[in-house]
Parts: structure tokens; sequence; C-alpha cells
């Protein structure tokens, strides 16, 4: 029989039957749904973050005491051990050959005020003259910090584009003073806007020489190294002079493990991954809870549907269908069924990836692959559970079925 | 010339509950091609029963039937599917046909299952249609038709084919006697373009269009006359 038969009449009687139709597809919908807008939300954030992490520059990598600290008692721990200095910097641009430059960074929290306007709790970073260097921070406006002001513990500035609009709202911050909690400093130069990363800004903070940092936050001299390699090539070999350096400086013994922690661009994309291919596992896993029971669903809609149109098999009979073509008939239905579920789950789900990235921070990248995934084994479910709605129907005894009321 | 049916001591048993019916009970008959037979008989005696039989619809407990020289019984279910497709046209009491479609669309069914092309199949439909006079109501569905046309439809649905066989089970019976004989008019037409027609029905009048009326009586063969 033709293919195009066996879609006409499931074509007829899916429309007859509009309202159960729909509710019947309802599982596959919500599981190809969120299939989709969950993949294409992870897949955006993953693009998004890999992109900002190059941006961040990828041949640089961090070192401080801390790293990635998961637990409490690692936090304890780590309390414990030597702060990094701008020794330890000197130490690495003087001893590494594939490291570039060095930076320090020392950070906090505080108020900055400008007249009667203030913004609170912006970052303070304490940097160096290797700093700028290391990292990407271009300046818009003005110039940045020199290794006079460093040297010379001047009291300058350089602020975050946030900062200056809330504080300055267009006027030329150059040469005004502004108070970071107690402390006054003159505002030389002003950041490039960064940008915000998932919904953070980049650009709500105020730098100020290392040295003017210590001496006006906090006696403490720890600082946060970071390192820019000579080139992308080189990252690894500089990281593990980094590493060879620092365990000398600090004489860890051979047999103990770092007392610091070496952090790149790939150490954070790496975390992150973990973080989201557990995502990955909790929505296939929902996924495949309501394609099954959305597959039961539409097993038990056919059933019924097979018993109704027992008079119409028996017809289809008595004129000449074989067994396969009725077989065929009901399995083309259940197909077009769950391929319908499948096709309405991409679009909602499409449709609520844009939305969720319209009205959150959260990006979103709708991947081929999902789609066709989707579609794919929402068809498979319908082909899967139409099976036997299917073979009940190919099975009827022809006379029995046409005597059926 | 070989016989078109063959039927040998055919019966067929109904298990209901712990009795058994014996609807035929030992059933012999021939009938050649180009034959217009009429079954009659009370009701219970088998007709029915026996129609099914010969139009593939139902087996046999015992006894043979060969349909053009082929037993029946040693058929697969797609053989069965084919022969209900191609060597017979089955015109039932209550029609049949499928509320959904329109009566164009019920003719066609037999080609379909037929594998014949689209273009075809159209010009089969006309040509049926034409033929049980039923062609300006060809996009009107069941509902939409009277049972007189209904049952043209179903006539038509049975000839498009060209079987080998027409069969007819009271095909007047749901029908007022003025259509009745509307429609005996369509099977004499058919007879006489060279169709086998087997008839099943209560009225002797419907009966005198055959030349061959067989009586049923309790599952049995009770007179064979040619008339
Ligand atoms: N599916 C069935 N199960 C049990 N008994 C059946 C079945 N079909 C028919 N019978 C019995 O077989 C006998 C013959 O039935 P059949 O339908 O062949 O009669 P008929 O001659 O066609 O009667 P009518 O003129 O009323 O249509 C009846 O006694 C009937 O009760
Ligand atoms: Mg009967």
């Amino acid at each position: 029989m033709q293919v195009s038969e066996s879609l006409r009449i499931a074509v007829v009687n899916l429309r007859v039957h509009k309202v159960r139709s729909l509710l019947t597809i309802l599982g596959t919908v919500i599981g190809v749904m969120s299939v989709i807008a969950i993949v294409s939300i992870i897949e955006g954030m993953n693009k998004y973050v890999s992109e900002r992490l190059l941006e961040e520059g990828s041949n640089t990598f961090y070192v401080d005491k801390f790293g990635m600290i998961t637990d409490y008692q690692e936090y304890l721990d780590a309390l414990k051990r030597k702060d990094l200095t701008v020794d330890d910097a000197r130490a690495l641009e003087r001893l590494s050959t594939s490291i570039l430059v060095v930076g320090s960074l020392a950070q906090g929290r505080n108020n900055v005020r400008y007249g009667s306007r203030e913004v609170s709790s912006v970052e303070v970073r304490g940097v160096d003259e290797g700093f700028q260097a290391a990292s990407t921070v271009e300046v818009e406006h003005g110039r940045f910090l020199s290794r006079e002001d460093v040297l010379r513990r001047r009291p300058v500035c350089v602020l975050g584009s946030d900062v200056r609009d809330k504080l300055f709202a267009g006027l030329d911050p150059l040469g005004k003073e502004v108070r970071v909690g107690r402390h006054r400093f003159s505002v030389i130069g002003v950041a490039e806007k960064k940008g915000s990363l998932l919904g953070v800004s980049q650009d709500s903070n105020v730098m100020v020489p290392l040295t003017a940092f210590q001496k006006a936050f906090g006696s403490r001299s720890a600082v946060t190294l970071i390192a820019k390699a000579r080139d992308q090539e080189s990252l690894q070999l500089a990281q593990d002079e980094a590493r060879a350096i620092l365990r000398a400086r600090r004489k860890v013994p051979f047999s103990k493990p770092d007392d610091f922690s070496i952090l790149s661009a790939e150490t954070f994309m790496e975390l992150y991954k973990n973080f989201t291919s557990t995502a990955y596992l909790v929505t296939v896993g929902i996924a495949a809870l309501s394609l099954v029971v959305g597959g039961i669903v539409i097993m038990n809609i056919m059933i019924v549907s097979v018993t109704e149109r027992t008079k119409e098999i028996g017809i289809r009979m008595a004129v000449g269908a074989r067994r396969a073509e009725i077989m065929f008939q009901f399995l083309i239905e259940s197909l077009i069924l769950s391929g319908a579920g499948g096709v309405i789950g991409v679009l909602v789900g499409v449709g609520l990836a844009a939305l969720i990235s319209n009205v959150t921070p959260l990006p979103a990248a709708v991947k081929a692959w999902a789609v066709g995934t989707g579609l794919l084994v929402a068809c498979g479910v319908g082909a899967f559970f139409g099976i036997y709605p299917a073979a009940r129907a190919a099975k009827m005894d022809p006379i029995v079925a046409l005597r059926y009321e | 010339m070989a016989e078109l049916i063959e039927i040998k001591d055919v019966k067929k048993i109904y298990h209901v509950g712990a009795e058994d019916v014996h609807a035929l009970d030992g059933i012999t008959l021939t009938m050649k091609k180009n034959e217009y037979l009429a079954i009659m008989g009370p009701s219970g005696s088998g007709k029915s029963t026996l129609m099914n039989l010969i139009g593939c619809l139902d087996t046999p407990t015992s006894g043979s039937y060969r349909f053009n020289d082929r037993e029946v019984r040693d058929l697969s279910d797609d053989e069965l599917a084919r022969i209900r497709n191609k060597e017979i046209g089955f015109v039932f009491q209550t029609f049949n046909l499928l509320p959904r479609a329109d009566a164009a669309h019920n003719v066609e069914l037999p080609l379909i299952y037929a594998g014949i092309p689209r273009a075809d199949r159209r010009r089969k439909v006309e040509q049926a249609l034409e033929a049980v006079g039923l062609a300006e109501r060809a996009r009107h569905r069941p509902s939409e038709l009277s049972g007189g046309q209904r049952q043209r439809a179903a006539i038509a649905r049975a000839l498009v084919n060209e079987p080998s066989v027409i069969l007819a089970d009271e095909p007047t019976g749901n029908l007022d006697s003025k259509t009745g004989e509307e429609i005996m008019q369509v099977f004499e037409k058919i007879h006489g373009a060279g169709n086998t027609i087997i008839l099943v029905t209560h009225e002797e009048y419907i009966a005198r269009h055959s030349g061959r009326i067989i009586r049923l009586r309790d599952g049995l063969v009770e007179s064979d006359v040619s008339v």
C-alpha cells in the first residue's frame, strides 16, 4: 500500500481527535522541550564562558595560596599556608624563561564616595606595575598606574567604568578626589568597559597602587600573582617553571604537595564543564522519564484508537488490506503523534531558550545535534510504543472485527 | 469449464458456552463462472455464515472449500487478503462504508490495497460510480447519502477491482422495496456485463432475479433449483 494512504488516514484520525491527540503528545513535548531548552542554555553558557575566558588571556595563569576551595577544612588548611608576595612575582620574572611578566594583585571591598554620591561594596584592587601587562586591562581615558605610582605609594586610582558612571555621571573624573573607605585617591584614569560575565559586572572596581593598597587597607602583604607566558605554546612550560621556582622558594619538601595553586583559563573551564555535565545528566534523566511516560500515554491512546476502530479494521481487511498494511497504518499514526510531539517540543524548547536568554543574563545556543536527537528519540518512542497497539490491530480476525459494534 | 467455487461437506461449529451451534452442518455445492445464485432460508439457517466462508472472511471448522481451484484452508493470511482484494467483492447488509471517507474514497479502497497507481484508481472509481449511478455523489460521505445511495457506493466498491465473484448478503435488507428494486436492477446490469453473483435474500421477488436458488435450513441445503 502507498505510504500516502497511511499518512492520509493518520492525519484524518488525528484531526478528528484534536484535543486527545494534543494531550497524548504532551509527555513527548515536555521531554523534547526540556532537552532542547536546557541543552541550549548550557551550550550557550559554555560558548560564552569559554569566549570570555579566552578573552581574559589564554596565556595567563594565576597563582595564589587558595586555589579552588571546595570545603571549609580545605579553606582552614589553606589559610595556614605562607602568603605569596611581590617578591615571589619578581623571582618568577627573573628565574623563568617562559614567563614574560608577572603582576601582583590584592583585593578588598569598600565603599567609594565622591561628594555626596556613594557606591557601596566596590571591588578595590591593589595592583603593581606588572599587572597591566599581565592582564587585559585597557585605559579608556587618562592613564594607567605607573611604576612610579607604585614605588612612591601615590594615592591615585583608576576607576572601573561602572564606578565612574555612578559617581560622576558625565563629569570628567580626571584629577578629582574620591574616597575609598576613609582614604583619598585622586583619579588618573578610567578603565575600558569589559561588560558583564554571567550577570556580574566586570567594571565595578577601583584600582590603586599595590603599595598604597597595603598601607591603607591591610598590613598583610598577601597577593595573587598573574603571570603571562611568552605565548600560548609555552603556557604549560611557564606553569611548570613557576611551580618549580615557587616550591624552591617556599621550601616545599619533595614528598609534599604544592602549598599554593596554579589556575589557568583551562582550570576554570574544566571546573565549569564538570558542573555542566552534572546538569546534562539531570536533564537526560528528566527527558528520559517524560519520554517513557509520553510513550506509554501514546501506547494507551493507540490501544483505545485500535479498539474504537475495530470495525474500520474489519472493513479494510474485507476489501483486501494485508496484516502488514494494517500494522503499518497504526505505526505511522503513532509515529506522527510522537513526531509532532517532537517538533512541537523543539519549537517550544527553542522558544523557551530564547525567552530565558532574553529575560535573564543566561545566553542560549540552539544546537543542531540536540534538535536532531530530540526528534529522533521522539520518533523512536512513537515507533517502540506503537508496536504493541499496531500488532493488536493487525492480529484481528477479519470477521470478528467486521461484526464489532 | 472449471468450477469457480467447490464446497464439500463444509461445517461451521460455534462454541457458545457449553453448547455447540452447528451453523453449517455439512454443505456441498459448486458454482460456475457467470452464474447468478440466490441463497434463501429462514433466519439462523446459516446463510451469512456460508457467505463469510465463501468470501474468505472466515474459515470452516471442517470440510473443503476450493476457490478458483485452490484449497482455501492452505492459503496464508496474505494470500487470503489478496483473494478478498482481487477476486471477491463483498456487499454487506449494513453497507460497511468508512464513515469519515467520501463515497469515492470508499470505492477507491480495494484499488489502494491492490497497489494500483493514482491515475488509474481515479478512472476506475469514476467508472464504478457511473455504473451504479452515483457519479454525482462521489464527494459525499456516507452520512450525507440515503440508504440506497450508500448501498450503491458499497456495490461500486465491490465492483471496482473487477472481482471473480460478487457476494451480497441481504443487500436490500435495509432498504424499502422500491429502492431494493433499483438495487436489483444494478445487480442485473452487473450480471449482464459478465459478472458472477451470489446474493442472500429473504424476498422471493428478489430471488427471482437470479438464475438459481439454493434454500438452506438448519445449516443444510434443503433445495437447489435452477430457474
Ligand atoms: N459468531 C457467532 N457465534 C456464535 N454463533 C453464531 C455466530 N454467528 C452465527 N452464529 C449462529 O449460527 C447460526 C447461523 O447464523 P447466520 O448468521 O449464518 O444466520 P442467517 O441465515 O444469516 O440468519 P439471518 O437471516 O437472520 O441473517 C445462528 O444460529 C447463529 O446464532
Ligand atoms: Mg444473515
